[in-house]
């Protein structure tokens, strides 16, 4: 499991080329941010020109990594020692963070000057490159240290972002996601604490080779897991979830969705496959909780009436299809080819949910700021008026319910092949309840919408570009589906 | 000389614990925010002992000085025109949700402890040469109870600060001062402040905009870790 | 040579004109109205190509790889372009149909969007090379149905998209699961491979009987095979010609052509036979030949009449499949050809009574055949052929699933067949009759129920003409089987390359 993250000693050293890529892919985001407050952009254009470099050094990063493979880099400073790998994996979840940042933040002009004029607006910007930079370091980052700046940016970050709207649902929300992230990154603070006087170092690579069994680690590992469980919104934790996202705006909506629950995760992941390897309890109940995050995202998203509700609760259950994977993942006595189906199709999941959540917040968003209604009913009629919007949520449904030919399919193919050889009934039948559970409840929101008895209401037009953006979101998830070749490749450490 | 220090030391934790439990369970909000100051003064105090001046100075400003500043805004002691100053935590909460409270803040206990414990072999034997780890258990596990039983946003805040503290306490304990250690604390305490930083803001907002019940954290199924 | 870009360019066409349809506006109807033809068009063409090379004897592959041991293969072999071929040809039909009929109505654009999008994944089915690939088409046909099924937005439709959608959607779950437990225990099967499953026999009989039952139980919903069935009748609230096309062509027919593939391709003859599961699926198509039949009896609408016959008509080919014999096999390909062209003249011409006439009832249709002679005509045709008498298309299927019975030595599916076409006699025979020998508003007696004169001969001519036509094909498949590329033909051609390799 441990190389699969790239915790191993790269061949080559980074060019200078690759060094200003790095700088730029950790760094632009934080400095357009903060320009962007100075001078915030009121059109599409000037955010597109300026995030083209932060894509060009990602695409930079990428070949750098195409050519040399494992990258790595470490830095003293006062002592303490900082380092950062670039696997193949880290690629592509930065590339991902890369293009669903640049998509949020290519809509969020259009978005706020449709909505009412927001005192607050500004601030968006700011808080969304820290985000960004944070997220890219998470992906990035292989010490503890670092790990943990990384975490907390971006969680204040987010519930900055989320706050913006000022709404008191949205503050009310907010205060408690606080309170619990701080809480939980406490929680991993006290298990970095552990590790750093049982071991003596925080550099995953090191660790992954000194750890042993024992209590230490598996409290360690439980304060982690518990730590970023809450604030990956896995399942018994995740009642914060829906009202955080239900007066939030769109993009900052999009973009929690998409990437941060998804950091919190990859984190628990990669920390616990160094903590405990081959342990038998741990991934099993974090799979029993997936299976119940399954039914019960399901059910919560079946019965809601808000639009957002629904698709917030659409995470929880679609985390649930990332945890029952746990097992295969770090159980023991998994032979090779179950373990490295359920792992591409674990991240093949996870990239088809960031890109088809985020394109169905920004779906919804425009259906609610078209119908200036954010209830199920109100969508009667839209069918015939927001056909694209629709078909955007559509295409991104599609995904989620993991249907063909989507990445959702691909991956829960993989996985479900990985659970068959590997024998696990029960995450089958999670899996394939799934399925349906999602369809009921986005085919639910489907039916509201072909309603043509409704009467008609004024629809506010959006702004250019919101629903094509949407759209290619949502297609890249689609897309990810067949082509799924490429990022598996990346990610299993060839070449493309 | 040892055991004169270890005289300071024992003082100093015992402090730190009664300043604690008094911050957590005081309901009288202001008296609670000066206890807070008072048990950042003395960490300030605690670090200085353990001989980190750096994390002192550090403590002394993020956690004395600012983090109070922002609770005595969040009281509404600075502009008291917008509304009125917060008074006492007047929620109540049935005793089953209290006895709950407990049982969690124990069941920590003996987790951090028993942790603790494998980490530290030396503490078998003799618990009472870390007065400070101990008090940093103690105050972990009580924080933890206070931040699960509140209502009140501003003292679950003011819990969160207390927990922090108590673990950079417990992280310097088990990890010593070494240089990652302190990197490790001065991250956390710069999260701490800007998160009471952000948690003030909030409350004054919210009691603007709604008044004291909206401080009112309320679905008891969302409790901490 | 391999023409890969022959498969491929088929498939391209439709989805390219789904892309341009739902980018066109609303009420862009002349440029839609090209669009669609046009496409239509050179799919035929494209398929007759196909048709053209196969029976040459080249068959055209196109493929990449999805994932480490799951390909995306499209081929065109001879079963896969007999789907194909009856679907575009009766796409182009149908078109024309929906055109005429659609003219004026609401959400044009996401009909035509939806339906373009439909035959895209017939396409896909038919030339899909193993399970993976069909699974991705299958199940994009049963989610670019739903918006044409719940096409009216009325609750009825409403109720029964969802009815619609419990069916295929958990059918789906269950052929998954089927897909990936075969993947998981033969790795990527092709269509094509002469190897079939015959070597897992000994070690994983129960495994196998398992994957063959979940396989053709999620096929069955779709084939709409008794008791699976429920969403068919239901779903004929959506506009006739996706009746038309989809639940009596592509939808059901997509079904029984994928448990053709299961069966024939997929596992073999001989491996079906040894596991048993044969004659299970034979006993499983005679009950729901008798039971739709029996049920079309008691119906008085006409376009319910016509679902259930679709129940009971589509089992004959799953029926011919368990005759385990090459007469059995010509039989069941034939019927999925010949059932396709005579069951879509039925549902145009019940479209054009409603549409004229305003007929919904079959009690309303007395001497419909005075006002509308031509539709009565091809209806008469339509229902001739389903009860299988010459020298309609349908005749030819009976006889050859007789002789297949008889040669098998199953004798009481005789019997089956029997009962099943006087039954199919009793409740199309009335209608027939009311249409040409009772006195009805044409004669001056009482009125219609909703009249509207669209056109100068007796409907509308872009509702006529394709009904025409594909009366004239059920006719001309049953007059001229014995000419070279009939449906006839072609099904014996694919029969011979199932059994004598």
């Amino acid at each position: 499991m441990i190389w699969r993250f790239g915790l191993f000693e790269s061949t080559f050293t980074p060019l200078v080329s690759t060094h200003w890529a790095l700088s730029a892919a950790l760094g632009l985001p934080l400095l357009l941010g903060m320009l962007a407050a100075l001078f915030p952009p009121q059109r599409m254009w000037p955010v597109a020109l300026a995030s083209l470099p932060v894509l060009v050094s990602g695409w930079v990063l990428l070949s750098a990594y195409d050519q040399a493979g494992l990258l790595r880099w470490q830095w003293e400073v006062a002592g303490v020692s900082l380092s950062l790998r670039l696997s193949g994996l880290s690629v592509l979840l930065l590339l991902t963070t890369q293009w669903i940042g640049v998509a949020a933040a290519l809509y969020t002009p259009g978005s706020l000057r449709l909505g009412e004029p927001q005192p607050l607006s500004r601030w968006l910007w700011p808080l969304m490159g820290v985000l960004l930079s944070a997220l890219s370091l998470i992906w990035l980052a292989s010490d503890l240290l670092t790990l943990y700046v990384a975490l907390e940016l971006m969680g204040l970050s987010a519930v900055g972002m989320l706050l913006l709207s000022g709404k008191v649902a949205a503050l009310v929300a907010g205060m408690r996601y606080l309170l619990l992230a701080l809480v939980g990154s406490l929680a991993y603070l006290l298990g970095v604490a552990l590790i750093l006087g049982q071991w003596g170092r925080l550099d995953l690579q090191g660790l992954a080779a000194v750890v042993e069994p024992g209590p230490v680690a598996w409290i360690a590992a439980a304060l982690m897991g518990a730590g970023l469980a809450l604030k990956a919104a896995l399942f018994p934790m995740h009642g914060w979830l829906s009202p955080v996202h239900g007066s939030a705006w769109t993009p900052v909506s999009a973009l929690h969705a998409a990437l941060v629950i998804k950091a919190s995760l990859f984190m628990l992941l990669q920390l616990w496959s160094i903590l405990l390897p081959g342990t038998f309890y741990a991934p099993r109940v974090i799979a029993w909780l997936g299976m119940l995050a399954i039914v019960w995202g399901g059910l919560l998203a079946w019965r809601t009436d808000s639009l957002k509700t629904l698709v917030a609760s659409s995470t929880v259950a679609q985390l649930g299809y990332l945890m029952v994977v746990f097992p295969l993942l770090l159980g023991p006595d998994i032979a090779p080819l179950p373990r490295a189906l359920a792992w591409e199709g674990f991240w093949l999941q996870l990239l088809g949910h960031a890109f088809a959540k985020a394109a169905m917040f920004m779906a919804a968003g425009n259906l609610i700021f078209a119908t200036g209604e954010s209830t199920l009913k109100g969508l009667a009629g839209t069918s015939r008026r927001l056909p694209l919007s629709l078909l955007i949520f559509g295409v991104a449904s599609v995904t989620l319910m993991g249907l063909p030919p989507s990445s959702g399919f691909t991956a829960k193919w993989l996985l479900l092949e990985a659970m068959l050889i590997s024998q696990q009934w029960w995450a089958v039948a999670a899996l394939l309840v799934g399925t349906l559970l999602t369809a009921a409840y986005v085919f639910r929101m489907f039916r509201y919408s072909f309603d043509d008895s409704a009467p008609r209401h004024h629809y506010q037009p959006l702004a250019p570009g919101m629903d094509l953006i949407a759209l290619a979101l949502a297609l890249t998830a689609f897309a990810l589906g067949l082509l799924a070749h490429f990022p598996l490749a990346l990610m299993r450490g060839g070449g493309v | 000389m040892i055991a004169s220090f270890d005289a300071l030391e024992t003082l100093l934790a015992l402090g730190l614990t009664v300043v604690a439990l008094a911050c957590l369970f005081d309901r009288h909000l202001v008296r609670a925010c000066c206890f807070f100051v008072a048990f950042a003064l003395a960490m300030t105090l605690a670090w200085w002992q353990l001989g980190a001046p750096w994390l002192a100075a550090v403590e002394l400003l993020l956690g004395a000085v600012l983090t109070g500043l922002c609770f005595f805004y969040a009281l509404g002691r600075f502009f008291p025109g917008v509304s009125s100053p917060l008074e006492r935590d007047s929620f109540n909460e049935p005793w089953t949700r209290a006895f709950a409270r407990l049982l969690l803040a124990l069941a920590w206990f003996v987790m951090v402890g028993a942790a603790i414990r494998y980490v530290i072999t030396d503490m078998v034997y003799s618990p009472d040469e870390q007065p400070l780890l101990l008090a940093g258990v103690m105050i972990t596990a009580s924080a933890l109870g206070a931040f699960a039983l509140h209502r009140h946003v501003l003292r679950r805040l003011l819990a969160f600060n207390i927990l922090g503290s108590g673990v950079f306490m417990l992280l310097a304990g088990v990890a010593g001062t070494s240089a990652t250690a302190q990197a490790l604390i001065t991250v956390g305490l710069c999260i701490a402040w800007l998160g009471s930083m952000l948690g003030a803001l909030l409350i004054r907002q919210l009691l603007h905009l709604e008044g004291v019940d909206a401080l009112r954290d309320g679905n008891p199924k969302e409790n901490a870790t | 040579m391999n023409a890969t870009w022959l498969p491929v360019t088929t498939l391209a066409t439709s989805l390219l004109v789904v892309v341009i349809i739902f980018s066109l506006p609303e009420d862009a109807r002349r440029p839609r109205t090209i669009v669609n033809l046009l496409a239509a068009v050179i799919k035929v063409i494209l398929v007759m190509l196909m048709v053209g090379r196969v029976s040459a004897g080249r068959e055209d592959i196109f493929s990449f790889q999805v994932v480490g041991g799951v390909d995306f293969v499209l081929r065109a072999d001879a079963l896969g372009v007999m789907f194909a071929g009856l679907s575009s040809l009766l796409w182009l039909c149908t078109t024309i149909y929906a055109i005429g009929y659609l003219e004026g109505s609401a959400n044009r654009k996401r009909f035509f969007g939806f339906f373009s999008l439909c035959v895209a994944s017939t396409i896909g089915i038919a030339l899909a090379d193993n399970l993976f690939t069909f699974l991705i088409f299958y199940e994009m046909l049963t989610l670019s149905t739903y918006p044409l099924v719940v096409h009216n937005g009325t609750q009825q439709a409403l109720n029964a998209g969802r009815v619609y959608l419990r069916y295929t959607l958990s059918a789906g779950v269950v052929l998954l699961l089927g897909a990936v437990l075969l993947h998981y225990l033969t790795g990527d099967q092709s269509f094509s491979s002469e190897e079939g499953l015959g070597d897992y026999l000994n070690d994983h009989r129960g495994l196998l009987t398992l994957i063959f039952a979940l396989l053709v139980g999620g096929l069955a919903v779709k084939a709409a095979m008794v008791p699976l069935h429920g969403w068919l009748p239901r779903a004929m609230v959506a506009p006739a010609p996706v009746s038309a096309l989809l639940h009596a062509v592509a939808v059901v027919k997509a079904g029984a052509f994928g448990i053709l593939r299961v069966v024939y391709d997929l596992f073999g003859i001989q491996l079906s036979i040894e596991l048993g599961v044969i004659s299970a699926l034979a006993v499983a198509a005679s009950i729901t030949i008798i039971y739709g039949s029996l049920r079309a009896l008691a119906q008085e609408e006409l376009k319910p009449l016509l679902a259930f016959s679709t129940v009971s008509q589509v089992s004959y080919i799953i029926l011919g499949i368990g005759l385990f014999g090459p007469f059995g096999t010509i039989g069941a390909l034939a019927h999925l050809l010949h059932q396709g062209l005579m069951k879509v003249t039925l549902f145009f011409c019940a479209g054009n009574y409603a549409e004229e006439l305003g007929i919904h009832r079959i009690d309303e249709m007395d001497g419909a055949g005075k006002r509308m002679p031509l539709t009565s005509i091809a209806f008469t045709v339509g229902a001739l052929g389903m009860i299988g008498l010459p020298p309609v298309a349908g005749f030819i299927t009976k006889w050859y699933l007789g002789i297949g019975a008889i040669r098998a030595e199953m004798y009481w599916v005789v019997v089956v067949l029997v009962v099943s076409s006087t039954l199919n006699a009793m409740y199309f025979l009335p209608i027939v009759h009311r249409l040409w020998f009772r006195l009805g508003p044409a004669h001056g007696q009482g009125q219609w129920p909703k009249e509207q004169r669209l056109g100068r001969l007796e409907t509308h001519g872009w509702l006529l003409w394709p009904m025409v036509f594909t009366a004239l094909a059920s006719l001309g498949a049953g007059l001229l089987a014995g000419m070279p590329f009939s449906p006839l033909d072609w099904a014996t051609r694919v029969a011979t390359g199932e059994y004598l390799p």
